[in-house]
């Protein structure tokens, strides 16, 4: 997936993207990360078409997405977002059977044994028949993650995909999202997290009002300087033993 | 679907055979079973004329109305993600009511006015409950719908000398020609409806879920509410606006079949239509030789219901899940 001279303005506010361009590279994980109001989830509503530039295009597999059709585009890019609003009762395996759709006529059925392989892969299988609105908030990312993958895509884009994860969960998704990398899947997220954003990723996106500061990998990206000027915050880099090189926040 | 909904299915089909059998032979008339059985080998017989002129047309429309109206309420509650959304309180069906009495007024030549001028009334009824804020909240949607209804009952009590719609609705005198008409557009929209039917559970996702699987929201909505606006105003057409069917039927089907619209819809059908003959067949039967009609029957039915759904379940936050 790449950018071209992105640029994105809300109407009447100032926060938008700008003149953004820069590959996430096949098969790696990629973070997107900034202060607040950066443009990260912006950025990443452009890359799921949800939102479409003023310029600029988006190139999926070599090709303008928006010359995809919606079936073309989902069988080849799919997004986890936070908490879904549900209109009635649903069950884990209708969620599920819905990353499906790209792939059938609108019409047709899914095939439940066309499902059971996601809800196995994603530890959701005896879960199958219960109401997602009766899982835990972790359940249930498990369940829209499961739902995203059913699509097959080369291309899977995580808006905050932690949030309501406790600490094991997040370690158990992380280590999904590299294990999905190695497999040849691009990943992009958005975190807030910016130690877990440097841990668990390949390559990063530094945002700050609509603009990229830097991408490179995270060894190129740690250098204080440069995250104390974009998070405008004094930032340390303390080595922290058996986990490594770790970004502190300074009192002012 | 709920484990045992094959015996609901089971159920809710003999009481319908049952309540068939005795509206044929209720009446001003009481004919007895074993009459029934004699009078189809004597078509000059005065039973035969009642039992097949009058109470068989009665009887088809009574079910092709209440099932139309039924699936028309639950197709309605799936678009606008609002379980008491409905025909009647959505004003749809007076729009209906209003349009055919002005169409008779002004255009009495054109062919099938009643059922066009219906569906147009419906759309118009539509347009206004799309077009605006109304969908930003289910409390507005209803709100809307109701002042809508009351509008459209005003007009329509202007053009006809302050008759009341709801007394005038009923299967009373109902000739095979419209039965006729009842049975072709109602069999045609169910079929459709039930084909239709997955795209009503696509509709319990949010939009942006939709399209993020490549599902084209817009096309499944409003093919869903255009085919709830023809069945409704099929029914209005021919025989008149009746309160609450599609309301009381689907969230009383929720609870027993479940919420997936492959099976919600097709027992909502056999309910619907159950609800209504028994409705008719009671309002014909409790004070004859005069009778009331099914639209009253289903107004003192349906009023209670909506309250106690209201009052009871968190309806307006999502399908009730109780």
């Amino acid at each position: 997936m790449e950018c071209q001279h992105i640029s994105y303005q809300y109407p009447q506010q100032a926060t938008g993207l700008v003149d953004l361009s820069g590959l996430f590279p096949e098969g790696q994980v990629t973070t997107i990360i900034g202060p607040n109001g950066a443009g990260k989830s912006t950025l990443l509503n452009v890359l799921a078409r949800r939102l479409l530039p003023q310029q600029g295009t988006v190139l999926v597999a070599g090709k303008d997405s928006r010359a995809l059709s919606e079936r073309q585009f989902a069988q080849q890019v799919a997004l986890v977002t936070q908490q879904h609003e549900l209109f009635d009762e649903l069950t884990v395996r209708e969620v599920v059977a819905t990353g499906r759709l790209p792939y059938h006529g609108l019409l047709s059925q899914v095939p439940p044994a066309e499902v059971a392989p996601y809800l196995e892969a994603n530890g959701l299988a005896d879960l199958a028949d219960d109401l997602i609105q009766n899982l835990s908030g972790g359940q249930q990312q498990r369940v829209w993650l499961a739902a995203a993958l059913a699509q097959e895509p080369r291309v899977l884009l995580l808006d905050e995909p932690t949030t309501y994860l406790d600490v094991h969960y997040q370690q158990a998704l992380m280590a999904q999202l590299r294990d999905l990398a190695a497999r040849g899947m691009t990943v992009i997220q958005v975190l807030h997290d910016i130690n877990q954003a440097f841990r668990v990723s390949d390559w990063l996106w530094l945002l700050q009002d609509g603009r990229l500061v830097k991408c490179g990998t995270p060894t190129e990206l740690r250098t204080a300087p440069l995250l104390a000027q974009t998070f405008k915050t004094a930032v340390e880099i303390v080595e922290v033993p058996k986990l490594g090189p770790y970004i502190v926040q300074l009192p002012e | 679907m709920k484990n045992n909904a094959g015996w609901w299915y089971g159920g809710v089909l003999t009481l319908l055979c049952i309540t068939i059998l005795v509206a044929l032979m209720a009446g001003t008339t009481w004919i007895s079973l074993g009459q029934l059985g004699r009078i189809v080998g004597a078509p000059a017989s005065r039973d035969f004329t009642t039992v097949f002129s009058l109470r068989v047309p009665r009887i088809l429309s009574s079910l092709i109305c209440g099932g139309s109206l039924a699936v028309a309420g639950a197709l309605f509650q799936a678009v606008f993600r609002n379980p008491i959304a409905d025909p009647s309180i959505l004003g749809i069906s007076s729009a209906a009511d209003f349009f055919k009495l002005g169409g008779a007024m002004l255009v009495p030549w054109l062919p099938g006015r009643s059922w066009v001028m219906a569906i147009l009334g419906g759309l118009v009824a539509l347009m206004i409950l799309t077009n605006g804020k109304a969908l930003s909240n289910p409390y507005r949607l209803i709100i809307v719908g109701v002042a809508l209804d009351a509008t459209f009952v005003g007009l329509q009590q202007l053009l006809s000398g302050g008759a009341t719609q709801v007394s005038q609705s009923t299967f009373n005198a109902m000739t095979w020609a419209d039965t006729t008409i009842l049975l072709i557009l109602g069999v045609l929209g169910l079929f459709v409806a039930l084909i239709l039917a997955p795209w009503a559970n696509y509709l319990k996702l949010p939009d942006d879920a939709l399209r993020n699987v490549g599902i084209p929201v817009s096309v499944l909505r409003w093919s869903l509410l255009l085919l709830a606006t023809y069945l409704a105003t099929s029914v209005t057409a021919i025989v008149g606006v009746i309160p609450f069917v599609g309301i009381v039927v689907p969230n009383v089907a929720r609870r027993i079949v479940g919420h997936d619209y492959q099976t919600l819809l097709p027992f909502s059908m056999l309910v619907g239509a159950w609800l209504m003959l028994a409705a008719d067949t009671l309002g014909r039967t409790v004070i004859v030789p005069s009778e009331i009609s099914a639209a009253t029957m289903m107004a003192v039915i349906g009023g209670p219901f909506v309250i106690i759904l209201l009052q009871r379940g968190r309806v307006l936050h999502g399908m009730s899940t109780h």
